[in-house]
């Protein structure tokens, strides 16, 4: 429980210095741009650096540049790679920065952007929007368009993980006020509901258990412009958003009362920052499944090396999320498509161990 | 997740055949149909299918094949074993880590390893025609992803013998292979029916196949399912599991109670013996222990993959539940 400790500290909430800001969001963005180029040019099908450029730059710039590959190079890079990269770079940047949010507005270490339902109304969601074609043939039948329509899996993700953190809130709400402590049993408890209702549907489905398991693991192979352009919007609203409320979160640090008396209105507060930070991670995770570690580990990184203030937390979260995600992502497909969470856990819990340690050792506290 | 569930999607081909219809099966079989001609002009000139060419897939789904395609791929082996009994394994351009047969396939490139579509290595082979498999044998992302790209994706899952030669003759239309297709099933067809007149009039055992079984949940044909239907023709009484997970709880095994145990699952694991079978706990009641019917088939692969070979699969069916009859 340390961090929540350390994050009542005043010390700790010293406004950053401008360099150190600097280095932080420039190494950060610097890492955004180099896991692009990195994610985009490589993969499992060898284009070269040269072609890769060329593509990019005739499809994105427009360049008149003579065609000099095949076109199967063109769709890998611009219709396959390209969207995914950016996918996992929007999904990264989401999940770091709701779970920044969260792991503020709880005052909880463990906080993720899953805790309050946000996971378990998604999965149910899309384990739905997966079997529904599948229990109900007729649905599917005529339509020959998509089979198990993919864009139902999304909507279903997405409106599951809103409608499940607003059935935890107006069930943690009592005289107006929604304790942390009660929010977070909520969603504890209605969690598991939901997880039930998974665990059955994916016992009774079939075939189409092999879709959820990799939905649930957190998969970005499907990723399209398609599901892009849904997620975009949303996201980069989110984003605008929260990044303008780092003062309030910084105040909402402190606890209830002490932001109350800073002139936060608590409860509304808590009720705005909530619904931005599970509108993110619900965009997310329509789009890619969900993806664990991400949202819990990048914001106890940072608030390790920069020090807890929202002001660059949240825009350092995003940056860190995303470059995260998109090279996590290349390994999964370089390791034979194996799902990203696995990548994200397994290199980054141990890197994350380190950290800690390291951090405990120099600042000499014992917990 | 436990572990029954995990190793369940570890082995996805011993559950290949078990399952039943999940798959959005029009009504009748999936028959191929060219939209826009009438009856008189449809007949097409010898050998020969006019291109573009418009099919009804397994799925539903209208896919439209611009020209007789150079370049296959195959996301599944029993859509390889097709192609190649229609004569187009020279086109194969792409296949999976798990195809054998024929013995060239093994050398083709994989663009499936460890049931998981390479889309990068499928769109690098440039293929002008994809075979998937339906009922997330191939994933049905991947399949949208595919046909988004623009790629003529043909999703075979064919649900019983009946279908299967559907899908024969669809393929052989696809690849302007029809007459290499009507031979194929003219010689399915009889070999099918020799088994069929074999077997009748004998006693139908009650059959159970075990498809696998982890950690205590047993995996056999699903009711309504390919392998079920082909345990009917053999002449068995399939017990089923059920239709979507394709288990079977014990107390269900034991009500049904088999006088005959067929063993697929002992091709891949050699600790499965009849021996090892009768000492479960709570098997030793079945009739078919206690008589001592219990039967390895080391053709599981054959029994379970719906491709060309399936009628292979139903004569090592029809002689283990009826051995007087193929001696």
């Amino acid at each position: 429980m340390r961090a929540a400790t350390a994050t009542r500290s005043h010390a700790y909430l010293a406004r950053p210095s401008f360099t150190r800001a600097a280095v932080v969001l420039g190494g950060g963005a610097a890492l955004v741009v180099v896991a692009l180029l990195a994610a985009v040019a490589i993969g499992s099908v060898g284009v070269g650096i040269g072609d890769t450029a060329a593509i990019l730059g005739r499809r994105l710039l427009a360049l008149p540049l003579p065609e000099s590959w095949p076109s199967s190079a063109e769709t890998i890079i611009f219709d396959l790679r390209l969207p995914r990269v950016l996918t996992a770079m929007l999904v990264g940047g989401g999940l770091a920065m709701a779970g920044t949010v969260f792991q503020a507005l709880l005052r909880n270490p463990m906080a993720d952007p899953y805790i309050i339902g946000t996971a378990a109304g998604a999965s149910l969601g899309a384990i739905a929007g997966i079997l529904l074609p599948v229990l109900l043939p007729a649905l599917a039948i005529g339509a020959g368009t998509a089979w198990l329509g993919l864009g139902v899996v999304h909507l279903f993700a997405f409106v599951g993980g809103l409608l499940s953190v607003l059935l935890v809130y107006s069930v943690a709400r009592s005289n107006g006020r929604v304790p942390v402590v009660t929010l977070l049993l909520t969603g504890y408890a209605v969690s598991s509901v939901l997880a039930a209702g998974v665990a059955l549907l994916m016992f009774m489905s079939g075939r189409a258990l092999a879709a959820i398991f990799s939905w649930l693991m957190g998969s970005l192979a499907s990723a399209s412009w398609s599901g892009l352009a849904f997620a975009a919007p949303l996201l980069a609203a989110s984003f605008g958003l929260l990044l303008v409320r780092w003062r309030r979160l910084n105040a909402l640090l402190l606890g209830d009362a002490p932001a109350a008396h800073l002139g936060v209105d608590v409860e509304r507060e808590k009720l705005r920052l909530t619904m931005l930070a599970t509108l993110a991670t619900s965009a997310a995770v329509a789009i890619s499944g969900t993806i664990g570690f991400v949202g819990l580990v990048v914001p106890h990184l940072l608030r390790l090396t920069t020090g807890p203030d929202h002001r660059l937390l949240l825009p350092a979260s995003i940056l860190y999320g995303a470059a995260l995600l998109a090279l996590a992502d290349l390994g999964a497909r370089l390791a034979g498509g194996i799902p990203v969470g696995i990548v994200t856990a397994l290199l980054g819990a141990p890197f994350f161990l380190w950290l800690l340690r390291r951090s405990r050792r120099m600042s000499g506290t014992a917990s | 997740m436990d572990t029954t569930r995990l190793r369940a999607l570890l082995f996805p081909s011993l559950l290949a055949l078990a399952v039943a219809g999940c798959a959005p099966a029009s009504s009748g079989s999936p028959g191929p149909s060219l939209p826009g001609s009438s009856p008189t002009d449809a007949v097409p000139s010898d050998g020969g299918v006019t291109f573009p060419l418009t099919l009804t897939d397994d799925a539903g789904r209208s896919v439209t094949i611009p020209a007789d395609p150079e370049r296959i791929v195959s996301l599944a082996p029993s859509n390889t074993e097709i192609a190649c009994a229609l004569d187009a394994c020279e086109q194969l351009v792409g296949v999976t880590d798990y195809d054998d047969y024929p013995a060239m396939t093994a050398d083709l490139p994989e663009v499936v390893i460890a049931a998981q579509v390479d889309v990068e290595k499928v769109v690098a082979a440039d293929p002008q025609l994809i075979l998937a498999a339906g009922n997330e044998l191939t994933s049905s992302s991947v399949i949208t992803q595919l046909a988004d790209l623009g790629y003529p994706v043909l999703v075979l899952y064919p649900e019983d013998l009946d279908e299967l030669y559907a899908d024969i003759t669809l393929v052989g239309r696809a690849l302007d292979a029809e007459a290499a297709a009507d031979d194929l099933l003219t010689d399915m067809r009889a070999r099918a029916q020799a088994v069929v007149e074999a077997v009748a009039g004998a006693e139908r055992p009650r059959t159970f196949y075990e498809v696998g079984l982890f950690e205590g949940t047993i995996y056999t044909a699903g009711e309504g399912s390919f392998l079920a239907s082909l345990i009917s023709l053999a002449g068995g009484e399939p017990v089923t599991g059920d239709p979507l997970s394709t288990s079977l709880q014990l107390e269900d095994l034991v009500a049904a109670d088999p006088e005959l145990i067929l063993l697929g699952d002992a091709a891949y694991d050699r600790s499965v013996t009849a021996a090892s079978v009768a000492a479960r706990p709570g098997w030793d009641g079945l009739a078919a222990v206690q008589s001592g019917q219990i039967v390895p088939i080391l053709d599981d692969l054959v029994v379970t993959r719906p491709g060309p070979r399936i009628v292979d699969g139903l004569e090592a069916l029809a002689s283990a539940i009826h051995p007087e009859r193929f001696e």
